[in-house]
């Protein structure tokens, strides 16, 4: 699962009103390499929950140089990109699972696959 | 071989120093290619033939395939494209063929045209096309049937088979052939990619496979291809084969209208980028006429959020990289077997030498009618909806299509996204969606054929309300006794 998913992400077990961000809790991650599109990161960084995204990265250990609150003109800053790049698309989790911040709900994660389905009375 | 050399394509010149001439230089000619194309993709074929080899597309009257013309040096490009299912060369095209009103007739003609074709084109095109396959085979270990190569991988310049300056008699149609002559450098290595099939003193095996259209015409499909073959095997002095064949002779009628051509790909690439197939896997064609419905923009998120064995993010990661794709389904076998397809195309990536070898993509396990993804996070929705007779039933149909184009448009975004879903229960599908104008509008359908059933594949494009504030997204599907007698029926 990459970070970039796990942005979009949510709990939508019954009742539950706060269900995001889902905290991660891993015991497996891999840096798989991808290839930088500055155009891509440009245009998606308006569309993340920016401080979800932080919060989720540095619960991997996989901050490093990412600042809390967007750059301004991010879009011609190369170095901020590629580093946006690394912790959104090439950081996955392998093992571990997905918390619903409000139930405590755990959602498992295998093989880089979270499994977000509910059980009867969940939903 | 006079005679033939006249009723050919009119750069194979008579004459032996003609001919000898044509063989100095490494020519280059033109040929027309024919393609077959899922049916209702035809256009989008078109765009992507413009697209990529800068050639114009004509679509053909008979549905499902287009042609294009192009000059030999880019025979590689034409494997690249994605919309296709197969590939043939053109011998002759009749536009208005004058078929006889009696039978005899009718194959007495064919049997005659078939020495009167200009087949030396073609046939050059064919062997060029062999040694392309045998270069792709190799470098893939060898193994000829695994799918097309990534984008990385160009094959270069096809060499001709230097062997074959050596024929014998027999072997009149590689004579012809000839004409485009590989330089000398070249020799070393086509040598070691000689097989069996080009053993110049063995003759070639062949089939005739024809296709039949029309409601005058005096004779039967096999009728033709036995007699046309007939006459093919004593023009060439090629063995007839129905099962392992080295040349495919197609001849296809629509009405008056008659192409005789040779085939360049064998029947299974249809599923190119799937090594792990589930019962209803989606051809990688239909799933890259899909996607070029939606026109992926950079940073678009993209899910099929009923992905079975992934083919549609599978084929959406390889060819659209700016954009990023999560493939979903609630069963376990097919989350699994979409990992591994996911997987295998990585790992292709990078025994191709690719230092980046990861996609845009990712799956998840989840629950179609309660998805787990934020409101308004997604652009495009595409995935082909269970039909109810290989899977699931017409009744859960029923209560499915409501619920998930409810649960879609609320991830969907506001006024600029869309959704593109194939599915066989049109009546179902129509249904549903009369009683969601607040959210979601109807776009031209494209009407398509999946394993010999029709379905359809619907274009919706989100409207700009806010989901929560159209009357029809609270309802669930039962309360819906007022507004089946209010709405009209899309049928």
């Amino acid at each position: 699962m990459k970070l970039l998913t796990h942005n979009m992400l949510t709990s939508h077990v019954k009742g539950v009103t706060k269900g995001y961000p889902l905290l991660i809790k891993a015991t497996e991650v891999k840096v798989n390499e991808v290839e930088f599109n500055p155009q891509f990161i440009s245009r998606m960084i308006p569309k993340l929950e920016w401080s979800a995204f932080i919060q989720a990265a540095e619960g991997l250990g996989h901050l490093q140089n990412l600042p809390s609150t967007v750059v301004p003109e991010f879009e011609n800053n190369e170095d901020f990109l590629r580093d946006v790049h690394k912790v959104l698309l090439e950081v996955e989790v392998i093992e571990g699972c997905l918390q619903c911040p409000e139930s405590g709900r755990e959602f498992p994660i295998s093989r880089g696959v979270p499994n977000m389905l509910l059980n009867e009375d969940e939903s | 071989m006079s005679t033939q050399n006249e009723s050919c394509d009119g750069h194979l010149s008579t004459g032996a120093n003609s001919l000898a001439n044509d063989r100095e230089r490494l020519s280059v000619f033109t040929v027309t290619i024919g393609a077959t194309v899922p049916t209702g993709f035809e256009h989008t074929a078109a765009e992507e033939v413009g697209e990529k080899i800068g050639a114009e597309a004509r679509i053909s009257k008979d549905r499902g395939r287009i042609y294009f013309e192009i000059s030999t040096d880019k025979l590689p490009m034409v494997h690249h494209l994605k919309s296709v299912d197969n590939l043939f060369v053109i011998v002759k095209e009749f536009e208005n063929y004058p078929f006889k009103d009696s039978k005899e007739e009718a194959l007495s003609d064919l049997m005659q045209l078939a020495s009167q074709l200009p087949w030396a084109d073609a046939l050059g095109v064919w062997r060029m096309n062999n040694s392309l396959k045998k270069r792709r085979g190799r470098r893939r270990g060898g193994n000829n049937t695994k799918p097309k190569p990534s984008k990385g991988e160009d094959a270069p310049v096809p060499a001709m088979d230097e062997g074959d300056s050596v024929v014998t008699t027999t072997e009149k149609v590689q004579q012809e052939s000839d004409a485009p002559q590989e330089k000398e450098g070249d020799r070393a290595s086509s040598h070691e990619e000689e097989e069996l099939e080009d053993d110049a003193t063995k003759p070639l095996k062949f089939r005739v496979t024809c296709s039949r259209a029309g409601d005058k015409h005096s004779f039967a499909s096999n009728e033709a291809a036995r007699d046309f073959g007939g006459a093919v095997q004593d023009f060439f002095q090629w063995k007839a084969d129905m099962t392992k064949f080295d040349v495919e002779v197609l001849l296809n009628i629509h009405n008056n209208e008659m192409v005789i051509g040779v085939a360049l790909t064998e029947e299974s690439l249809h599923r190119r980028n799937i090594t792990h197939f589930g019962p209803t896997t989606l051809r990688s064609t239909l799933a890259y006429g899909m996607l070029r419905l939606c026109q992926p923009q950079v940073s678009d998120v993209i899910i099929d959020p009923m992905c079975g064995t992934g083919a549609i993010p599978v084929e959406g990661c390889i060819e659209w990289q700016d954009s990023f794709f999560v493939a979903g389904d609630n069963n376990d076998m097919a989350v699994s077997r979409t990992v591994n397809n996911i997987n295998y195309i990585q790992k292709r990536k990078q025994d191709g030498g690719s230092s980046a070898p990861g996609l845009p993509v990712d799956t998840v396990q989840w629950d179609l009618c309660h998805l787990p993804m934020r409101t308004s996070s997604v652009d495009i929705i595409v995935t082909d909806m269970p039909f109810g007779k290989r899977i699931g039933s017409r009744k859960k149909n029923w209560d499915l299509y409501p619920s998930c184009l409810r649960e879609m448009a609320r991830v969907c975004r506001p006024g600029t996204g869309k959704a593109i879903l194939l599915t066989q229960d049109k009546k179902c599908f129509l249904k549903a969606i009369s009683r969601m104008g607040g959210l979601w509008r109807k776009l031209p359908t494209v009407w398509v054929n999946v394993g010999g059933l029709h379905a359809g594949v619907f274009a919706l494009k989100r409207t700009s309300s806010v989901f929560g504030t159209t009357p029809e997204d609270d309802r669930s599907p039962r309360e819906d006794g007022e507004a089946r007698s209010k709405s009209k029926e899309e049928q």
